[in-house]
């Protein structure tokens, strides 16, 4: 358990603070003294939230919508006292939170919704050992699905794990919610989930700072194999009971924190959790009808706070559930309502009142209200929008993977093959944008690591030709490599290209194994991917710079034939990274009266920073350009030249 | 106008369009105000559609807002703005950057390719259906003189607070200031500057 800190420690830390402010000109979330008003995204307010908890460690896997949460830390956090580090992947990274809390460190683990199915082999086992330092799990889900390969609702994941969860509303109560959970972690011994949604994790709110406690680290680590050894099955089945015991208090020990609540009275209720109940109180608003309707908010979603509910719900004759994604409390509330024998209409989505699948919005939840209440559906038009061409995310300008995807194909072909005899699997990253024209590339692209052992199925299932299997750095490390000790061990041939960039690029460039020191400054070893490869036994391994795209269309073309496992490390380091870093070091225009319109270069690459003007002729957007040339190599005129950049 | 004044900024991933969102919430706080934005994070911040809802008011609590219901628009790119017509509320006003940056769509004959005076028309006679006003505005050329063409975003954000006058100055030099500390933050000061005293009629 966290120690409470001294009067003079207090004192010390608030001057501290204040000397910090005084000598930074802009306001630093993190280091703020209690009682500021900021402007912060709901990441950045959980951020924050770790500050005020005393949080010590905090890891997590980069994944949108949660990256910002140490991206912030690694921001603003300097010279804080704290272990603020990206971890390989977030099982890895749920278990150093978990070992540091076991010692009775606060820790803080951060991920996406897919994280938390990686990381659910420890998290299922914590639950049975617990923790004595606060354990905070955060997963961020995302409706709509605006970043994220499906629509999960891990709301769920707090019954299958039995783990306490909070679900905040907006980015106020994220902060806030980081300390009930740290408190009701350690009160209960528990791990305790707090599961948000994009639109609180990147929604951006006023929030008012609390109060900063020092750093909680290591206090005290004991044997006690029937708590910590799961191999026991008796011991099991009793920390079992344990559990469901401890479940059983979470509901009193909320109570003071007001994470529950009533507003507003009546017979009808609405039922609210997380981002819905915001549109809920706005769209009563819009209907002026907010005193006249009961509005039931939850923060407590697992274990359903049933005596809390019973009570608000004991006047309600008919009442609406709104919530994101799955009909979750809308079951829950139905089965509370049939065993507390309440006499209530309870509807939502199970009615069709709110679609289950993509984000809610205001003019959902209102059109639901309208029905709910019995009020006249008035469709409010408005204007159609404009046919406007597609625009989903390209590669980037001077982008590595084009030139990958590019050599691997012109390989394929140079090797004898039609492009449709090859699979290529793709995996999560940057360059499954490459599946878009022009390069129309990957043929999958699944979950993280599986684009290996997929090539490997297919291949061992008696597909004849060739597969090639394309996984980027990070996403090699993260689950890559067990995949390819399997294929390698199984002599299943296939050609492995392992994306180097030397980043974590797609959800915002965070630090992978390769680097020599992480975002906060904390030195490290940096792995080698050959020295990985070549140890595992990879019958062959190459390393191709990417832009030298000659020499791997021959590489391809060579490593197709020949049995084996063999992989090309293509290593070049994230243009858009390399820029902000370095600055551009040369562009690229069009010389107009050279250009013959045989739009090759464009359909080569599908640069973004290309385009066709108004004169049919190809321009570049010389902001937008960052020089790799590719497009030049292309130009049968040579009509695209280099110009020097000072920026 | 209502009390809550709902803001849509259309972009392109990189254009700033994030920045200029995070500057009207910040500066929103500094003029005690409440402030909700809802934002398109990850991989749609390289060169994809971007759209950003900002909502500015006494109190406000939902980070997005529907079809028909953006009293503005502010844009940093002309297909963008096209794309999001259908936000614009009755007597909405666009305030948009003239800039076009045609998609790989375009360019691979997937999609068409508009021309900018065409897309402009087309712009005001749907802007018309909601008795809106839209101001194009030269925003990437201005911020060019100032030094740095990235500060186009300022520039709308300077035409927009002159004709709705939601921020204080000193709030928004504040918030640039915060978020973009040294000569970037002193440039985008200017830009906004002189996107406010740009005295301008609206297109149509």
């Amino acid at each position: 358990m966290c120690i409470n800190k001294t009067r003079l420690n207090v004192i010390r830390e608030v001057l501290q603070i204040l000397l910090v402010c005084l000598l930074q000109k802009e306001l630093n979330p993190l280091k703020a003294p209690a009682g500021t008003r900021i402007a912060l995204m709901g990441n950045e307010a959980i951020a924050r939230g770790a500050i005020e908890s005393g949080t010590y460690v905090i890891t997590g896997y980069p994944g949108t919508p949660s990256s910002e949460v140490l991206m912030t830390i690694h921001e603003f956090g300097k010279g804080l006292d704290l272990y603020a580090e990206w971890a390989v992947n977030e099982r890895v990274a749920f278990e150093i939170a978990l070992g540091a809390a076991i010692g009775g460190a606060r820790a803080l683990v951060t991920m996406k919704a897919p994280g938390a199915n990686v990381a659910s082999d420890p998290i299922l086992s914590a639950a049975y050992s617990g923790v004595d330092g606060g354990l905070v799990l955060l997963i961020a889900d995302d409706p709509g699905p605006i970043t994220t390969q499906t629509e999960q609702d891990s709301r769920w994941f707090a019954e299958l794990s039995k783990l306490p969860m909070l679900t905040p509303s907006n980015p106020q109560e994220a902060k806030d919610f980081v300390i009930v959970a740290h408190e009701l972690s350690e009160k209960l011994k528990l791990p305790v989930i707090l599961r948000t949604t994009t639109r609180v994790n990147h929604t951006v709110a006023p929030v008012v700072t609390g109060d900063i406690r020092p750093p909680c680290k290591y206090v005290n680590f004991v044997r006690d194999p029937p708590r910590y050894v799961r191999a026991g099955m008796a011991w099991n089945r009793e920390r079992h009971a344990w559990l469901l015991g401890q479940l059983s208090k979470v509901e009193e020990e909320l109570v003071g924190f007001r994470v529950n609540r009533v507003e507003g009275s009546g017979t009808r209720c609405v039922v609210a959790e997380g981002v819905g109940y915001e549109y809920v109180i706005e769209g009563l608003e819009r209907l002026k009808l907010r005193d006249k309707v009961k509005v039931i908010k939850l923060g407590q979603i697992y274990p359903l706070p049933k005596e809390f509910l019973r009570h608000a719900l004991n006047s309600c004759e008919k009442v609406l559930v709104v919530e994101e994604l799955d009909p979750y409390l809308e079951g829950k509330i139905k089965e509370l309502a049939y065993e507390s024998g309440l006499k209530l209409k309870i509807v939502g989505k199970m009615e069709g009142l709110l679609p289950e699948v993509g984000e809610l919005g205001v003019n959902p939840v209102v059109d639901a209200l309208k029905r709910f209440l019995n009020l006249s559906l008035q469709v409010e038009t408005s204007i159609s929008p404009l046919a406007a061409p597609p625009r989903p995310p390209p590669l980037c300008p001077s982008c590595p993977h084009r030139n990958t995807y590019l050599g691997l194909i012109f390989g394929i072909l140079k090797a004898g093959y039609r492009r449709e005899e090859v699979p290529i699997f793709g995996d999560i990253g940057c360059y499954a944008l490459s599946v878009n024209p022009p390069l129309n590339a990957i043929w999958t692209e699944h979950s993280m690591g599986a684009s290996i052992g997929m090539a490997m199925g297919l291949k061992l299932s008696g597909f004849k030709g060739p597969v090639v299997a394309t996984i980027g750095d990070s996403t090699f490390f993260h689950a890559g490599l067990p995949a390819l000790a399997e294929a390698i061990h199984k002599r299943v041939d296939m050609l492995v290209l392992i994306l180097d960039n030397e980043v974590v690029a797609m959800t915002g460039h965070q630090s992978t194994l390769t680097w020599g020191r992480t975002e906060m400054g904390r030195p490290t070893k940096p792995l080698k991917i050959e020295e990985i490869v070549r140890g595992m036994g990879a019958d062959n391994v190459a390393i191709v710079n990417p832009y030298d795209i000659d020499k791997l269309v021959a590489t391809v073309k060579e490593y197709l034939r020949k049995p084996g496992v063999n992989v090309i490390i293509a290593r070049a380091p994230c243009a858009l990274h390399a820029a902000r870093l370095y600055g551009v070091q040369k562009r690229y225009t069009v010389i107009p009266e050279k250009c013959k319109e045989c739009m090759a270069c464009i359909k080569i690459t599908g640069c973004p920073a290309l385009y066709i003007g108004e004169d049919h002729k190809v321009h570049i957007m010389i902001e937008d350009c960052l020089g790799c040339g590719l497009c030049a190599k292309y130009c049968p005129f040579d009509a695209i030249v280099e110009v020097k950049s000072n920026e | 106008m209502s009390e809550v004044v709902n803001i849509l900024i259309a972009s392109v991933g990189g254009q700033g369009g994030l920045t200029l969102s995070r500057v009207i919430a910040l500066a929103a706080v500094a003029d005690g105000k409440s402030v909700r934005t809802g934002e398109t994070l990850g991989m749609a911040q390289r060169f994809g559609s971007v759209v950003s809802y900002v909502r500015v008011g006494k109190e406000v609590h939902a980070p997005m807002f529907g079809y028909g219901e953006a009293h503005a628009i502010l844009g940093l790119e002309l297909i963008e703005v096209s794309r999001n017509l259908h936000y614009l509320s009755n007597g909405a006003s666009l305030f948009t950057a003239d800039e076009l940056k045609p998609p790989i769509s375009s360019s691979l004959g997937i999609a068409d390719n508009p021309r900018k005076a065409d897309l402009i028309k087309e712009i005001c006679s749907k802007a018309r259906k909601v008795k809106g006003k839209v101001y194009v505005v030269s925003a990437k050329e201005l911020a060019a003189k100032l030094g740095n063409p990235r500060a186009m975003n300022m520039i709308v954000l300077g035409a927009f607070n002159r004709e709705f006058k939601i921020l204080s100055d000193s709030a928004i030099e504040k918030a640039i200031t915060q978020l973009l500390p040294g000569k970037k933050g002193e440039t985008s000061i200017k830009a906004y500057y002189v996107g406010k005293s740009l005295n301008i009629v609206p297109t149509c």
